[in-house]
């Protein structure tokens, strides 16, 4: 099978005020289609780097990053969509002017846009807060306005960083359930970056653990158990267990290291 | 990459003063003053040659400005802490002072110079109102930037209203107080000289008219020199003070 | 109106009325030299009277102070954004703009009235310049400080240079662009006024010192209240535009 993304013997290198910092280090991944794909690992691991390498905005130093065939040298709307931890929704644009922004960035002509947005506002929960500006919107609905941004330019690949990571838990839980349900209606190849192990169980078909820093794929985990998962169930609990020995040496390492 | 931004900053500074001489010999000697003249001028001016009475100008500008900011200081800091205080008033008032603000603050100097003559109370007088609203302004951001819950806790300890005042909203609007008081400085600087440059018989401003009205242009580029002296001198001060006083709120 | 707008608005009127009271009073009782402090009686009747001087002289200083401002605005924007996109040269020319910015502008203006005669040029010169540095700097720290997570997140949809800038930077400066227009028309108006005032140029400010000149207290207070007026609605207009464009940001001013 081939895979649609493609991370091999990838580094990358940064030169800061205090010396140079190896943020990845030999990174190889591969992601099918129709995946939800985790990266899971410890603060500073550079996963978000990772990320930002699918998404084109970051130059691998070594090594290749290939997307659907093609390797990647720059952000690519059309393939690629990301949704980072800051919502960054544009305060002076309404909910729907801002879902509609990647598709005006190409040009796509008003009428359609706006139909495209107002389909998506449905599924996003969001159709009463369409004229609304990102200041009158909590904090789980500009997320959902970011993801709905994200969706509208119907890339196949999305990308997210951390994207309930701003959340309180109870809202991150069902923030969820409810990216789950856009998931798997829309088919699309998710790679989702958290540190939380509650949200790779819940939510992945695959999940790469990461080390500390300098980043690598430590082990890599598939999940083929159907939705909703079954938190309580002996094989997750076993496999969250599994994930806590992996990670929790990891963890420590990357405390240690501040 | 700093010795780099050092590098071009000078090579503007040469540019500037270079095409200023090369325009300074070429062009009409009443308008362009190069630097290689204006220099020699200046010289001849702090040797009190080209205006004997150089000092007695210069002291007066500076009395004008002590006077002046030593007054928008009192009122500034009175009428602020008013405002600032008291809620109705300062509902009250506030916005009258803001749109007072909105007017340019050269339209009342003609009526200042009607009210107290050529000489040096109406350049007071006009330096005084440049000066007494960013002081005001600044007193009234200062004391609404307070967290109110800092005067919560200090009630809390059993502080009265003097002493809350002093420990807390003191220190904390201290800052912002010392920004304004700066800015007062210098506009009130800015008035003064405005007000004897439109219209005085002695000061800086006067001696700057009087050279420019007989076309000694070196003499007035020196003038310039001198005032631009004075300006910066009382600025570096204000600076000196608000450093000394950020260092106590830290 | 609630109960504290009613008694804030009850303080302002009273304020005012029992000031124009006790001025009108204090006028007739003769307590203070007709020739300095005129009742506002008699300056109202001496707006009567040199009514059409007034405004043909406001007129004249507008003119004078709009176009000043376009060309301020359209330089102070226009420069703002060059030196806040490009670090090397903003920090090259930064101590040179805060010099300037500092250094009281009325120190050149007897040479620029010796270049430029005494005509309209000088004052839209002069007041050009006066009007520039605020903007400038605003403009410039505006662009600087534009949220970076913005700009990401354009650059990951695709955003072209052009685009970044007409969708992300101009939108986000919008807010800092009016505030400094705000501060641009005051700075304006004053350095046509100074230069109307310094050389006898027309205009509102040769009518204020020619008035004071001679003496005519109650059309000097006249002439001074009606460009008074003037510049207190011309900047309060200023006011509820930015706030009628400025809506999505909230209560902020």
């Amino acid at each position: 099978m081939s895979e649609l993304i493609l991370v091999e013997g990838v580094s990358k290198r940064y030169v800061t005020s205090s010396g140079p910092v190896d943020a990845l280090r030999d990174v190889s991944l591969s992601v099918g289609a129709g995946e939800f794909c985790t990266l899971l690992g410890p603060s500073g691991c550079g996963k978000s780097t990772l990320l930002g390498m699918l998404g084109g905005l970051v130059a691998a130093d070594t090594g290749r990053v290939v997307i659907d065939g093609r390797p990647v040298e720059g952000p690519d709307p059309r393939r690629v969509a990301t949704v980072f931890q800051d919502p960054g929704l544009f305060p002076w644009r309404t909910t729907l002017a801002n879902v509609e922004f990647g598709l005006e960035l190409q040009g796509v002509p008003a009428a359609r846009r706006r139909r495209v947005a107002t389909d998506l506002l449905g599924p996003l929960g969001l159709r009463e807060f369409a004229a609304k500006y990102p200041r009158e919107l909590s904090g789980g609905m500009r997320q959902r306005v970011a993801i709905g941004r994200a969706l509208a330019i119907d890339a196949p690949i999305v990308l997210m960083d951390e994207p309930f990571g701003a959340l309180d838990e109870q809202t991150r839980v069902l923030m969820g359930e409810w990216l789950l349900d856009i998931w798997r209606r829309t088919r699309k190849t998710v790679v989702f970056v958290t540190h939380s192990l509650h949200e790779a169980l819940a939510l992945s078909t695959r999940v790469a653990v990461m080390t500390a820093r300098p980043g690598r794929v430590k082990s890599v985990l598939e999940l083929p158990m159907p939705y909703p998962r079954a938190m309580e169930s002996a094989e997750l609990v076993a496999l969250r267990a599994k994930l806590w020995a992996d990670i929790r040496d990891e963890s420590l390492r990357a405390i240690q290291e501040r | 990459m700093t010795r780099q931004i050092l590098l071009i900053r000078l090579a503007i500074l040469v540019a500037l003063l270079g095409a200023w001489e090369i325009v300074g010999r070429t062009a009409n000697p009443l308008l362009y003053v190069p630097p290689s003249a204006a220099v020699p001028a200046l010289a001849r001016l702090l040797a009190l040659d080209s205006y004997p009475d150089l000092a007695q100008h210069l002291l007066l500008t500076l009395r004008e400005i002590l006077v002046a900011y030593a007054l928008a200081i009192v009122a500034g800091l009175g009428c602020g802490f008013a405002l600032g205080f008291n809620r109705l008033v300062g509902r009250a008032y506030g916005p009258i002072l803001a749109a007072l603000y909105a007017v340019p603050a050269v339209v009342w100097y003609p009526s200042l110079m009607l009210f107290f003559g050529l000489d040096a109370a109406s350049k007071i007088a006009f330096g005084f109102l440049l000066g007494f609203f960013p002081i005001t302004l600044a007193v009234l951001a200062g004391i609404r930037q307070v967290s109110p819950q800092l005067l919560v806790v200090a009630r809390a300890f059993g502080a009265d209203g003097l002493t809350a005042f002093r420990k807390v909203t003191l220190p904390a609007m201290l800052f912002t107080l010392v920004g304004g008081l700066r800015t007062g400085l210098a506009l009130t600087v800015v008035g003064v000289i405005v007000g004897e440059v439109l219209g005085s018989r002695s000061g800086m401003g006067s001696l700057i008219n009087h050279a420019y009205g007989l076309f000694r242009t070196a003499d007035y580029i020196a003038l310039v020199a001198v005032t631009l002296l004075l300006v910066v001198g009382s600025d570096a001060i204000a600076s000196l003070v608000e450093h000394r006083a950020q260092r106590w709120t830290e | 109106m609630d109960r504290i707008t009613v008694r804030v608005r009850a303080v302002q009127a009273l304020s005012i009325g029992a000031l124009l009271l006790a001025w009108e009073g204090v006028a007739r009782a003769g307590w203070v030299d007709p020739l300095f402090v005129p009742a506002p009686s008699a300056v109202a009747r001496a707006l009567a009277r040199i009514g059409a001087t007034v405004f043909a002289g406001l007129g004249d200083t507008l003119l004078k102070t709009a176009i000043a401002y376009v060309l301020a605005v359209v330089i102070g924007v226009g420069g703002g954004i060059l030196l806040g996109s490009v670090r090397a040269l903003r920090q090259a020319t930064n101590p040179f703009v805060i010099a300037l910015y500092g250094m009281p502008k009325i120190l050149v203006l007897p040479w620029i009235v010796l270049f430029l005669g005494f005509g309209a040029a000088p004052a839209i010169v002069y007041a050009t310049i006066h009007g520039v540095f605020p903007i400038l700097v605003l403009v410039t720290g505006a662009v600087r400080d534009v949220d970076r997570n913005l700009v990401t997140v354009a650059r990951a949809f695709g955003a072209r240079r052009w685009q970044l800038y007409w969708k992300v930077v101009l939108p986000a400066i919008v807010p800092t662009v009016l505030a400094g227009m705000r501060l641009g028309i005051v700075f304006c108006l004053l350095g046509v006024l100074v230069v109307e005032m310094f050389a006898g140029v027309r205009g509102m400010g040769y009518v204020l010192s020619s008035l004071a000149n001679g003496f005519q207290a109650p059309e000097l207070f006249a002439a001074t209240a009606v460009v008074s007026a003037a510049s207190i609605v011309i900047v309060l207009s200023l006011d509820s535009l930015n706030d009628r464009l400025s809506q999505w940001r909230g209560e902020s001013r």
